[in-house]
């Protein structure tokens, strides 16, 4: 009896766990916007998040960020956003039932190459992080060689210097 | 009037010799490598020009300051090992009168230096925010840093009467106010790296930089910090007065 008793108990803690976890990852769903861009370095674009609750119940205290993964070939590598300015985390309060929370990633595009971006989110009441679709990101080398007009500071100012060391250096040598 | 003297003296040994003024061809060419660096690597020329601006002025003050230091220690020190301190004493002038020559002519060195960046910080921040708050600050802030550190460097050369001691004890107190330069974020939000920022006069400078360039904020966020570098520079001013006074050969 007593066997019987832990097998159905087992049986029974099993289904109510593979329940759980079910609709714990069905209930949230998070999409990322544009779903591709082609841009150059150096301009700004931003990530939009859509996070939304499926279920009957309100959500709280999720956390949400955005990833970022190199593909370039040879140059496959996860990147630091805070080289690239974007966001941090962003902690949601509460999204309410079958409601949606939008938020956003503005990033700095400081590299060229090939990359993809994801948004994941996380709730401490699920098992697994939900994460959305990967964004494609291509991003154009460009070229500056004189921007600001730096060049005739950075030659003049060391050469007008170094003039002036000379003339000092002649006339201690003359007196 | 005696200590005006003084500063020519110095000016015309300590910087309008041909080594004197090689620090600044150094000085002209580290910048310009630098600000043209900023502005065409591929990763930094893409960072903010008020990140650019304020990484440049991060550097023309720890410049400064190290200057200052260098000269510092070797105003008193360097005197007694050369052997030209007792001919300066026998001059007319108090021995008061000399410190404040000599800290006169480390001033003039942080002002050359502030004037070989000026074209550099316009070049840098040009089209930026904050350019000329900026430099406001950092021509007020250096100065300041300057002359305490210098005080600071001096009445140790006036005590120690050792350069090289001098020298040693200047620098480690140099890397120890330059340790949040070292300190990653994260640390610096720690109680130690908040209580460090606060009180070190160098983190003072570089916080003020940040939130006057970067973060746009206005006069009233920096009193408190601009205060703690004024108590440091007069502890300083007090620290040399009171060496210099009791300087015997």
């Amino acid at each position: 009896m007593k066997k019987l008793i832990l097998v159905l108990s087992t049986f029974f803690l099993g289904i109510a766990v593979n329940y759980t976890s079910a609709s714990a990852a069905g209930h949230i769903t998070v999409s990322i916007n544009p779903q591709s861009i082609q841009a150059n370095m150096g301009d700004k674009i931003t990530y939009v998040g859509t996070i939304t609750n499926n279920a009957d119940m309100a959500v709280d205290n999720i956390i949400s960020y955005i990833s970022l993964a190199n593909v370039t070939l040879g140059k496959e590598a996860p990147m630091d956003l805070e080289d690239w300015s974007a966001n941090k985390a962003i902690k949601i309060d509460t999204i309410p039932p079958h409601g949606t929370y939008e938020g956003k990633w503005p990033m700095r595009l400081i590299n060229s190459g090939g990359y993809v971006a994801y948004i994941t989110v996380v709730n401490k009441e699920d098992i697994t992080p939900i994460s959305s679709a990967m964004s494609y990101l291509e991003i154009k080398r460009v070229i500056r060689l004189n921007p600001n007009n730096v060049l005739p500071v950075a030659i003049g100012e060391p050469a007008l210097i170094g003039g002036v060391f000379m003339f000092i250096a002649f006339k201690r040598k003359k007196g | 009037m005696k200590a005006q003297y003084i500063i020519q003296k110095e000016i015309r040994e300590s910087i309008l010799t041909p080594k004197g003024f090689l620090w600044y061809v150094f000085t002209s060419v580290i910048l310009s490598i630098l600000s043209y660096f900023f502005l065409t690597n591929n990763e930094l020329s893409l960072l903010d020009q008020s990140q650019m601006l304020y990484m440049i002025m991060n550097f023309i003050t720890v410049l400064g300051v190290l200057m200052g230091l260098v000269l510092g220690a070797d105003v008193f020190a360097g005197e007694i090992e050369r052997g030209t301190l007792e001919a300066l004493f026998l001059s007319p002038v108090t021995k008061i009168e000399i410190a404040a020559g000599k800290l006169g002519a480390a001033m003039v060195n942080w002002w050359i230096i502030f004037a070989i960046s000026l074209p550099y910080l316009f070049i840098v921040g040009k089209g930026g925010q904050n350019l000329l708050r900026g430099i406001l600050y950092l021509g007020i802030l250096g100065t300041l840093l300057s002359l305490t550190f210098s005080a600071f460097s001096m009445g140790l050369s006036a005590r120690t009467k050792s350069m090289k001691n001098s020298l040693i004890i200047s620098f480690f107190i140099f890397l120890l106010a330059g340790s949040p330069v070292f300190l990653s974020a994260a640390l610096r939000m720690t109680w130690f790296g908040k209580i460090l920022d606060l009180v070190n006069p160098f983190a003072d400078a570089i916080n003020t930089f940040d939130s006057v360039v970067i973060d746009s904020q206005g006069f009233s966020f920096q009193i408190e910090r601009i205060a703690i570098i004024c108590g440091y520079t007069f502890l300083s001013l007090w620290f040399l007065r009171r060496g210099a006074s009791r300087l015997e050969i």
